[in-house]
């Protein structure tokens, strides 16, 4: 099947070189189009076919390639991250090339298509490259095609700083990569995962280096707090499709490479490091949809609840891992498969819900969630569609997002029963209620302050519904949440395979790992009974109501005449119980003046911590400004400075 | 006879977080004197045998910790006129959940503190909570009145701790009381009074004021 | 193998009739609680079936939508009822087995109250109102601390009885185990009770029988609801409330021993006793000031983990 994902990749190619080739033909979107959309068929069925039929084949680059063989192949944990690649990034191709066509009078559209077109290819020669040159080179290639694609709009200075801010993060986070597999390669015979799965048992302290590397360099780019602050600002600066792909499955590449790290090191990874995870995504949750509850600006808010969502993969991985070390076999796998089911259903409905978000951006010329509302009679069918996604993204039944917070929960539960210190994990059961909870207070806040209600603003007043193009992969998009929901062993099977492929030693003896799957059953049919009782419900109501008069009215309001839509509950105040619950750890700044009153969000990590610490930097690298003359015979004379240093320093070793 | 004490010491722990859950200071006084009352029950519970020394331990205990400080406190309130904390340093709910923490290392300490109860495995860990609830609250609290609560309890784990060597050295729990009959009203007569003359005001942020 | 099919006829006939018998009597729960609180402050109230008699008149009138109102508020009665009737599927409320029953429907149970709150809370916010919107941003706020405080709870009962689902975790298997768990079986009940009170909106975090807009949250949400869709709201509320004097009563009286007919009897009896306990609760206690709630929650779920901790050591 890596002939598919090389074709697939081909066809990639051919659309990024065709939007160039066709910059100035009329046909050049649809023909980008098809191709890219070929593309992503081909890598989908790639992926399909390896999670189903469970075969893996693997290439390797016979000619004399750079740092020894180049392995390429697709197993269980590959497809699983290559099926999200292809299904999301086939939605932001076919959402992105109508949605941006209207800049065409002053933008060149082939950059942006060739870009999105490099970093889906980028994606999925990540998740298939097995050797760690093509890896780390794939790697950059996404992390710079993220970048130009996150600065389409560098004409405004906040996109250029979110850009700015993402380069540096994503290359802080490459180096820790560097190192981490500087530091495994040197016990490995050659650079290729299999080697370096080899050298596993050798590695010091049982990989500590390597995973505590692992930990800052993947956790980088899955933006768990404290790293997630590049996060919302490259998201929000982003065009609509860019962001549904940073959020859908490039910041879960941070995820496939911990999930790759922990397979390839093959044995239970050490206690600090289960705890750790299991800690940082608790920690990631609660803050992630905390902070996201504080923001105006749609986008920003949904970045900020990719944070929440990775701490809750993060939490699954976590409790996964820990279970591993302990010898809890149900454990591991129902950690592992909740985490990677809730990475692909992430990824459906949080592209959903940012696609969504572009089009009421479009529709609205803003994202200030306190000059919206009203925009369900507006735009009924984006309505419905994010309607759907903020529903699954709160983790309610009987939607995609609800099973895989299950398995987590279910896993969390199950560590209760340990007799050793693992039952301390059970803690993250009330910690993953509190996000539960929380993410259904904000999407309740997003969804009736930008969708019911009447408009806030003239120009939510004057939206008008997206062209049928826009519609459609978001509709494709909700009918997965939908199906995923109701159907759920269709999403849980094939993960707990690949949950499996992660640990084999350990699903091994598992007496029955298919009783998760059974039980999954009853949460379909949990679902499925919801449908049939509201449809029962609706008939018992329309029976009542047949003989009865039904009116229709203004919104009463307590005896008063004069409501105005400016009297409704705004995203601000609607949130502010929560805020004040939570004190200073939200973030909120006020400005309250007789008469107004004004708030905004900090980001804690990158306002308070990382701004202020670049800060002192600045300052003490200005101390070092006279070093830099500008003269070539200065440089030249630190050359030799250097080079006598190291002389001398050979010398004396 | 275990399961009696278990449950009066289940009650003492429960009055800890009565206190770390209430603003109003009467409700503080009213959990800390329960509180003293089930200390005082205790030795007739522990010590199967009804003593002379043990009724007498009990009637000293109730009658200072349930009846004299409290009524002592209350009639401070009166005086100082204050009802209730007004800015704790620390939030009720997050002392509340200090206090959950507190609970769950005294429980994991006791596990590996050399010193064994024979007569109540919860008596360790009580008296480990009840200890750190009264140093949270005189941490937290501003109020003099409420740091005089947060020194009763701490003194009330001491008197559990002190149960525990009831039997090998008698005079320690009895030295406990006298303790706080000196401690409370030292502290009653010294602090309230001083405070309240001297500032006007029975706030201990205003200590910081005699730096200068 | 007959004996073993006659006795899953058995279990899901008692199951099915112990949730005839919640779903017959939970408008009465709040009626014995109005009838408590009536006689307690020395007034004679209205009759305990009084609620009865509302959504039957409710159920044969017209009804008025706002213009603003959107589908979602048609669909928010149909959903909180259905996922209401849902989330009493998994609980054992005859002491023994739910009708559904699986490892991980707390889960479930929690989800569908949610999904159900969901709605209230998008319907509310459908009309437009400024009482609604502020009802509803206050009843996500003290659900946000609820659910974890419940969750606390589901896990020390899955601790205490060895299982995974609602039907081990608050049937016989928990009862087996009463001499080494009792302490936090009384701890869980207070913090369930409490819990209860927050959840299903009652004093002293919210006032069922209050009349002014700006206090309310609850009974704020449903302002704009009228007919029919006010009476499966109210019903639906009902609903909860009884199921959570359900969970209370499996908490406290086992009855996986009894037959079939005294199981029911006795959750007819704990119904009204939960009943009676909220109108003495209410008639006692005034309602907290809303910066207290949560403080007021937190005590509930601290109880609950104060018994997941007596377990744990």
């Amino acid at each position: 099947m890596i002939a598919a994902v090389f074709a697939g990749l081909a066809l990639l190619l051919a659309a990024a070189f065709a939007s160039w080739v066709l910059r100035r033909r009329p046909s050049a979107d649809a023909v980008f189009l098809t191709l890219a959309l070929l593309g992503c068929a081909t890598l989908g069925i790639a992926a399909l076919s390896v999670l189903v039929a469970g075969e893996t084949s693997a290439f390797v680059m016979r000619a004399a390639t750079p740092g020894g063989r180049w392995v390429f192949a697709v197993d269980r944990l590959s497809a699983v991250f290559l099926l999200a690649i292809a299904m999301i990034g086939a939605s932001a191709a076919a959402f992105g090339t109508p949605y941006i066509a209207p800049q065409r009078s002053h933008r060149p559209m082939w950059f942006a298509h060739s870009a999105l077109a490099m970093l889906i290819a980028a994606l999925a020669l990540v998740v298939t490259a097995q050797s760690i040159i093509p890896f780390l080179c794939a790697w950059e290639i996404m992390a710079i095609g993220s970048y130009l694609l996150i600065v389409t709009e560098d004409e405004e200075p906040t996109v250029r700083r979110a850009g700015l801010i993402y380069i540096v993060a994503t290359h802080a986070g490459t180096l820790a990569l560097f190192a981490m597999f500087a530091s495994w390669s040197v016990y490995a015979t050659d650079w290729s995962f299999g080697a370096l799965a080899a050298a596993a048992p050798s590695l010091p302290n049982q990989g500590a280096m390597v995973l505590g590397l692992a930990l800052i360099g993947f956790g980088l780019k899955a933006g768990l707090v404290p790293f997630h602050f590049w996060l919302p600002p490259a998201h929000a600066a982003a065009p609509a499709h860019v962001s549904a792909l940073l959020s859908g499955v490039v910041i879960k590449i941070g995820i496939y490479g911990m999930f790759r790290v922990v397979s390839l090191l093959g044995g239970p990874p050490p206690l600090w490091w289960g705890w750790t995870v299991l800690l940082l995504g608790a920690v990631s949750g609660v803050l992630g949809v905390l902070w996201a509850l504080t923001q105006h600006d749609i986008k920003r808010l949904l970045a900020y609840h990719s944070v929440e969502n990775i701490g809750i993969i993060l939490m699954g991985l976590g409790v996964g891992s820990l279970g591993m070390r302990y010898g809890d076999v149900a454990l591991t796998l129902i950690g592992y498969t909740g985490a990677l089911l809730h990475t692909v259903n992430h990824a459906l409905f949080k592209s959903l819900l940012f696609l969504g978000a572009g089009i009421v951006n479009h529709a609205t010329g803003t994202r200030n969630l306190e000059r919206l509302g009203g925009l369900a009679r507006r735009l009924p069918f984006t309505w419905l569609a994010f309607f759907v996604g903020a529903t699954a993204i709160v983790g309610l039944p009987p939607l995609n997002g609800f099973v895989s917070e299950w398995l987590v929960y279910q896993g969390l539960f199950r560590a209760a029963h340990s007799g050793e210190l693992l039952r301390l994990a059970v803690l993250g059961v009330p910690a993953l209620a509190l996000i539960g909870a929380l993410a259904l207070a904000c999407f309740a806040k997003v969804a009736g302050v930008v969708f019911l209600g009447s408009p806030r603003s003239a120009s939510a007043r004057d939206a008008h519904e997206a062209d049928r193009s826009l519609l459609v992969p978001m509709a494709a998009l909700a009918g997965m949440c939908v199906l995923l929901g109701v159907v759920p062993t269709l999403g849980v099977d094939p993960a707990m395979a690949a949950a499996a492929s992660v640990a084999p030693a350990v699903a091994a003896a598992m007496p029955d790992p298919l009783a998760v799957a059974r039980n999954a059953t009853w949460v379909g049919a949990m679902a499925i009974a919801l449908l049939v009782l509201l449809a029962m419900a609706f008939a018992l109501r329309r029976r009542m109501l047949r003989q009865r008069e039904v009116r229709a009215a203004e919104t009463w309001s307590c005896g008063f005449a004069g409501a105005s839509p400016r009297m409704q509950y705004t995203s601000s105040s609607f949130a502010a119980p929560l805020v004040s619950t939570f004190g200073r750890v939200s973030g909120v700044v006020e400005h309250r003046a007789a008469g107004t009153y004004h708030s905004h969000a900090l980001d804690l990590v990158l306002d308070r911590l990382a701004l202020p610490a670049w800060e002192h930097v600045h300052r003490a690298a200005l101390r070092l400004r006279p070093i830099q003359q500008g003269r070539l015979y200065v440089y030249l004379l630190y050359v030799m400075v250097a080079l006598l240093v190291l002389l001398a320093y050979l010398a004396l070793a | 006879m275990g399961s009696l004490t278990e449950f009066l010491l289940f009650l003492i722990v429960l009055s800890d977080f009565a206190v770390l859950g209430t603003s109003r200071l009467s409700s503080c006084i009213r959990a800390v004197a329960l509180q003293g009352l089930l200390l005082g029950l205790l030795p007739l519970v522990i010590d199967e045998s009804l003593t002379p020394h043990a009724v007498g331990l009990a009637a000293g205990t109730v009658a200072v910790k349930a009846i004299v400080l409290p009524s002592f406190l209350r009639w401070a309130i009166r005086e100082a006129a204050v009802r209730r904390e007004v800015e704790p340093l620390v939030g009720y709910t997050a002392s509340l959940a200090l206090g959950v923490g507190a609970l769950a290392v005294a429980f994991a300490v006791a596990n590996v503190l050399p010193v064994r109860s024979s007569e109540a495995e919860l008596l360790i860990p009580a008296a480990l909570v009840t200890v750190m609830i009264g140093l949270i609250v005189l941490v937290t609290r501003a109020k003099a009145l409420l740091q005089v609560v947060g020194y009763l309890m701490l003194e009330n784990g001491i008197y559990l701790f002190g149960l525990t060597q009831a039997r090998r050295v008698p005079f320690l729990v009895e030295a406990g009381v006298l303790l706080d009959v000196f401690v409370g009203v030292f502290i009653m007569g010294i602090v309230v009074f001083h405070i309240n003359r001297e500032f006007d005001s029975i706030s201990a942020d205003r200590l910081t004021e005699l730096r200068e | 193998m007959t004996a073993s099919l006659s006795a899953t006829v058995q279990s899901l006939l008692s199951a099915l009739g112990a949730l005839g018998v919640l779903f017959v009597f939970a408008p009465l729960v709040p009626g014995v609680a109005r009838k408590t609180r009536a006689i307690l402050t020395g007034r004679r109230g209205p009759p305990v079936w009084q609620l009865y008699a509302d959504l039957w008149k409710l159920a044969r009138k017209g009804a008025v939508y706002s213009v603003t109102t959107t589908w979602i508020f048609r669909l928010t009665p149909l959903v909180t009822l259905a996922a209401t009737l849902l989330a009493s599927a998994v609980i054992p409320l005859d002491g023994k087995r739910a009708l559904l029953s699986f490892s991980g429907d707390a889960v479930a149970f929690a989800g569908f109250l949610a999904l159900a709150r969901y709605f209230m809370v998008l319907g509310a916010m459908d009309t437009g109102s400024s009482f609604e919107g502020m009802g509803a941003s206050r009843d996500v706020t003290f659900a946000s601390l609820v659910e974890p405080g419940l969750f606390v709870a589901f896990v020390a009962l899955s601790v205490a009885s060895g299982g995974l689902s609602l039907s081990n975790m608050l049937g016989a298997d928990l009862w087996l185990r009463w001499s080494v768990v009792a302490p936090t079986i009384v701890l869980l009940a207070g913090s369930v009770f409490l819990l209860m009170l927050a959840e299903c909106a009652r004093v002293p975090v919210d006032d069922p029988t209050t009349h002014l807009e700006l206090t309310m949250i609850h009974e704020v949400m449903v302002l704009d609801s009228s007919g029919p869709d006010l009476a499966l709201l109210l019903y639906s509320q009902a609903l909860k409330l009884s199921l959570f004097a359900a969970i209370l009563i499996d908490l406290v009286l086992p009855r996986s021993s009894l037959p079939a007919w005294g199981a029911m009897a006795l959750l007819g009896a704990g119904l009204t006793a939960v009943g009676v306990a909220v109108g003495i609760v209410e008639s006692t206690m005034a309602r907290l000031r809303l910066p207290k709630v949560p403080l007021f929650i937190a005590s509930g779920a601290a109880l609950g983990l104060f018994g997941l901790i007596l377990l744990m050591r």
